[in-house]
């Protein structure tokens, strides 16, 4: 028996050496160390292209994007994947384009309405968009204000399985009097406004009665700068030019290729051997990788919201009743100390690369960005002051123990339940570095991680952060800082508490403030956004000095791109492909 | 003969029913939903979600669910995928032919390599062949497919380079060059990578098959009686040892075909390749009870029909096999 030992010591070793040799094919001149590219927030919509003056755009050649998600359709009214959008962005205009720095240009639009150039009625109940004049379909048909009128109807068509009705049930009529005037008519006030007709499909699509059948669901028509060739399911999607696209000699690539692989460590590959172009949507912990691959650069622009540890306000039953207060967490004090007590940064730094900024609270990004709220401190001393005044006392092992605490009789040990989505390693670590932060000040937590079907998920589900039986539940989301109505009155209205009677309630903290309801109210029927981006930020400092959540990072995607890509500016309020017509290749 | 096939066959129609209630059971068991994937879209009203859950079907009670699907099918109708709302047979008829490209070949490699080095490994037992071919077959199998997939990429894809156009020496993914003209040149070059990782992972359940098998076979009365007779050596193994030695190995390629229908996940999901295991898989993500249910029963109805054949197949290679 001692031959086959022998041979199998002799081919280990070399297996051993092949895996060991394999790591480092990107040995070469390790790439100068690369800036995550932000793009600076200017007031006016920025000039798309980032090519030096020097080289003029080249016409022509193919670029091969890769997403790692299959987009289930094409169809806008069905659909609302994030990886859908990224698809999209190339074939389909909407009225307005939202820029990196969160404001709007004007796409099909001419202009973005306002109070002051006539678009928006007094009421804010009238909204007039001036249409581009001669914009064709792909097809050739022209863009007309009647394909406006129809996106509203086939949205609102019942039975087809629409995703998303939201402001388009508030539409009343949509008027064309005269093929570039759309007059858009509310019922009731609606104030995303803005955000509604973010994509507009051609009349030629289909009886809307038909819509789960369309084949416009797997080949759409657009106004966009590509259409699509062929869409091979669970592989790839080929876009080539659209020859009636509006703007002259654009856009500049002939075709644009985009890869459907199964996960992003495939596209990371793919991208170190050149094979793809551009990576879509990857985690900054990742970077250090990128970092090794030579002639690739990545760019994480801010974006919305981000990882936040939700902390139940309402006392730990299933289901929850929102009227009687956590023990615990149910006094201000305790959890302004919690979050005190988290060392955010070195979260940022240990697991992150140090490259996404830490995340002050909700609103933190684009137009109703309210920048007078800062993250919260790290700041130790502060939180062990703050637990010792709330009547929390050290024990004999170091965890705090109730002694005339607001909600908890004497004695209770200062022990939360911290529950995340299981499988993802850097929550995971995050949680390790939580729970060392809350030793330090003498609080205990205990992990119960679940799959984020779970955790996230419904009520029937028996998703603790509808029920309500948990302590802390850690996960990433955002307000659309586009529009945040919807987004705030999900998170933090009184309306929106989880329970048997509202089980697609989103008010995790069991947050409720009437002030806040009351400003959240009054912003539904206030047109100027100006007006509305006060209120905002009153209800996002009323939130902030309650501390129903601690704030962590920011999310922090990045793209991966190829060097060779020019003319492409990332932008974390749009996809990808935002600006697609401008982009070449080098 | 015929009697036992039509037996098999209506035994064969209860036990498809059990499954089916067993899998549907187990797929609503599944926490989510089609529509978890709204849940935390705080811009999603739920309003939406309710509406959703009706025109999807969602609110109908479960057992219904169940009854509505069986009949639909009775009638030929596979459903159709809650989330790309297109059937299902269209879903499974765009991934099959990928799968069953790559399973076949490598599966055909595999047994094209396996069955020789089985034979040589029993008749030249604890020789330095019989050694490096086991060693190998059993690690083969014991590495992870998805480690040695990454690592295949890395040397072939990401290392080497191919010295006449400075570009990748195989494709790191994909069935093919997209948007190249179809050739064989590039369909065989994206199936090397791939191919070769499933016939690795593969090759040493065969080989071990196939020696033990013959071990056995060299060992019996009828073997020593052939080369008394002075038969050759050849001729005594192919001739007389294989038929027999051969039986293990049929009842586990039983086995095995029904899975090359299902697609080897981690390879297509290393590969990039758009087969029937990416298809289960994403179903399983997001609940999409139809394609789930599709494939599922697929599956269990080809387990069954090759358990069959493979009896069947015993019966013609062994005489003494004889089903009453």
């Amino acid at each position: 028996m001692r031959k086959p030992i022998l041979f199998l010591l002799a081919l280990v070793a070399l297996l051993v050496l092949v895996a060991c040799a394999a790591p480092e094919p990107t040995k070469a001149p390790v790439a100068a160390p690369k800036a995550t590219e932000v793009p600076k927030p200017t007031a006016a919509a920025p000039q798309p292209t980032t090519a030096p003056a020097a080289d003029a755009p080249k016409r022509g050649g193919k670029l091969t994007m890769a997403i790692w998600q299959s987009p289930t359709t094409l169809n806008p009214l069905l659909g609302t994947q994030t990886v859908m959008n990224e698809v999209l962005i190339y074939i389909l205009d909407g009225m307005l384009r939202d820029q990196p720095d969160g404001s709007r240009a004007p796409n099909l639009a001419k202009e973005v309405p306002t109070i002051q150039n006539g678009g928006v009625s007094a009421d804010g109940k009238t909204i007039t968009y001036k249409l581009k004049e001669g914009v064709l379909w792909s097809d050739g048909a022209p863009f007309t204000c009647e394909d406006v009128q129809f996106t509203w109807q086939a949205r609102m068509t019942p039975g087809v399985g629409v995703a998303s009705t939201a402001g388009f049930s508030d539409v009343e009529t949509v008027e064309c009097p005269n093929p570039t005037t759309a007059i858009i008519k509310y019922k009731n006030f609606y104030a995303g406004y803005l955000n509604l007709f973010g994509t507009i499909i051609p009349k030629s699509a289909g009886d809307p009665k038909n819509m789960k059948t369309w084949a416009y669901n797997r080949k759409p028509i657009g106004t966009g700068p590509f259409k699509v060739q062929e869409w091979i399911a669970d592989d790839h999607i080929t876009l080539v030019r659209n020859e009636n696209y509006r703007e002259k000699d654009k856009p500049y690539l002939d075709q644009i290729v985009v890869r459907i692989v199964p996960n992003v460590d495939v596209g990371l590959q793919l991208i170190a051997s050149g094979e793809i172009d551009m990576l879509w949507s990857i985690t900054l912990d990742t970077t250090p990788q990128l970092d090794k691959m030579p002639g690739v650069k990545y760019s994480a622009p801010p974006r919305d919201g981000g990882e936040r540890i939700f902390m139940n306000m309402a006392e730990n039953k299933d289901p929850a009743d929102p009227t009687k207060p956590h023990l615990i967490l149910g006094d201000v004090k305790v959890r302004q100390a919690l979050a005190l007590a988290i060392n955010k940064q070195r979260i940022i730094d240990q697991l992150l690369s140090g490259k996404v900024a830490p995340l002050p609270g909700e609103l933190n990004n684009g137009y109703f960005a309210c920048t007078d709220i800062k993250p919260v401190p790290y700041d130790v001393a502060q939180a062990k002051k703050l637990l010792d005044e709330a009547g929390w006392i050290a024990g004999a092992d170091g965890i705090r123990v109730s002694k005339g605490a607001k909600y908890a009789p004497d004695g209770t040990r200062l022990r939360l339940k911290y529950s995340t989505t299981s499988g993802n390693k850097l929550r995971e670590d995050a949680q390790t570095l939580v729970m060392q932060d809350f030793k330090a000040v003498g609080v205990e937590a205990y992990v119960e991680n679940a799959p984020s079907s779970v955790v996230i998920g419904t009520w029937e589900a028996n998703s603790p952060r509808r029920h309500g039986n948990f302590d802390l539940v850690e996960y990433s989301t955002s307000v659309d800082s586009l529009e945040p109505i919807g987004g705030l009155i999900n998170t933090f209205a009184t309306s929106s508490l989880p329970s048997e009677k509202n089980k697609g309630g989103q008010n995790v903290s069991r947050f409720s403030d009437p002030k806040v309801d009351e400003l959240l109210k009054q912003a539904q029927t206030e047109p100027d956004p100006a007006k509305r981006k006060t209120m905002y930020c009153q209800v996002a400092q009323s939130v902030h000095n309650a501390y129903p959540a601690i704030y962590l990072y920011q999310a922090g995607n990045a793209y991966a791109y190829r060097d060779r890509l020019q003319g492409w500016i990332a932008n974390g309020n749009n996809s990808m492909g935002w600006n697609a017509q401008n982009w070449w290749l080098k | 003969m015929t009697r036992y096939i039509l037996r098999r066959l209506l035994q064969a129609i209860p036990l498809l029913l059990a499954i089916s209630i067993a899998v549907f059971a187990l797929m609503q068991a599944i926490p989510g939903g089609p529509l978890a994937a709204y849940e935390n879209n705080p811009n999603i009203m739920p309003e939406d979600l309710e509406r959703l859950k009706d025109e999807l079907g969602l609110n109908v009670p479960v057992h219904l669910q169940y009854f509505n699907w069986l009949t639909a099918l009775l009638r030929g109708d596979w459903g159709t995928s809650l989330v790309t709302q297109r059937p299902t047979l269209v879903e499974i008829g765009e991934r099959l032919p990928n799968t069953l490209y790559l399973s076949i070949i490598a599966f055909v490699i595999a047994l094209a390599i396996s069955i020789p080095i089985g034979i040589i490994s029993a008749v030249r037992q604890y020789s330095w062949f019989d050694h490096v071919m086991t060693t190998i077959a059993f690690m083969g199998h014991s590495i992870p497919v998805f480690w040695f997939g990454l690592i295949l990429i890395i040397i072939f894809n990401v290392t080497i380079k191919n010295p006449f156009t400075g570009g990748p020496l195989l494709p790191g993914g994909g069935m093919y060059t997209i948007g190249a003209t179809a050739s064989l040149e590039d369909r065989l070059t994206h199936l090397i990578l791939p191919a070769s990782l499933l016939v690795i992972h593969n090759l040493s359940g065969h080989v071990r098959y196939m020696r033990a098998g013959m071990l056995d076979v060299l060992l019996q009365d009828y073997i020593r009686t052939a080369h008394a007779k002075g038969l050759k050596e050849r001729a005594v193994i192919l001739k007389h040892a294989l038929k027999n030695a051969v039986l293990p190995l049929v009842t586990i390629i039983g086995l095995e075909i029904p899975g090359l229908f299902n697609g080897a996940l981690l390879t297509e999901v290393i590969f990039s390749w758009p087969g029937m295991g990416r298809l289960f898989f994403n179903s399983i993500e997001r609940a999409d009870y139809a394609v789930m249910m599709g494939v599922l029963m697929m599956s269990a109805t080809l387990i069954i029909a090759f358990g069959l054949i493979t009896d069947v197949v015993y019966a013609f290679l062994d005489p003494r096999i004889r089903f009453e």
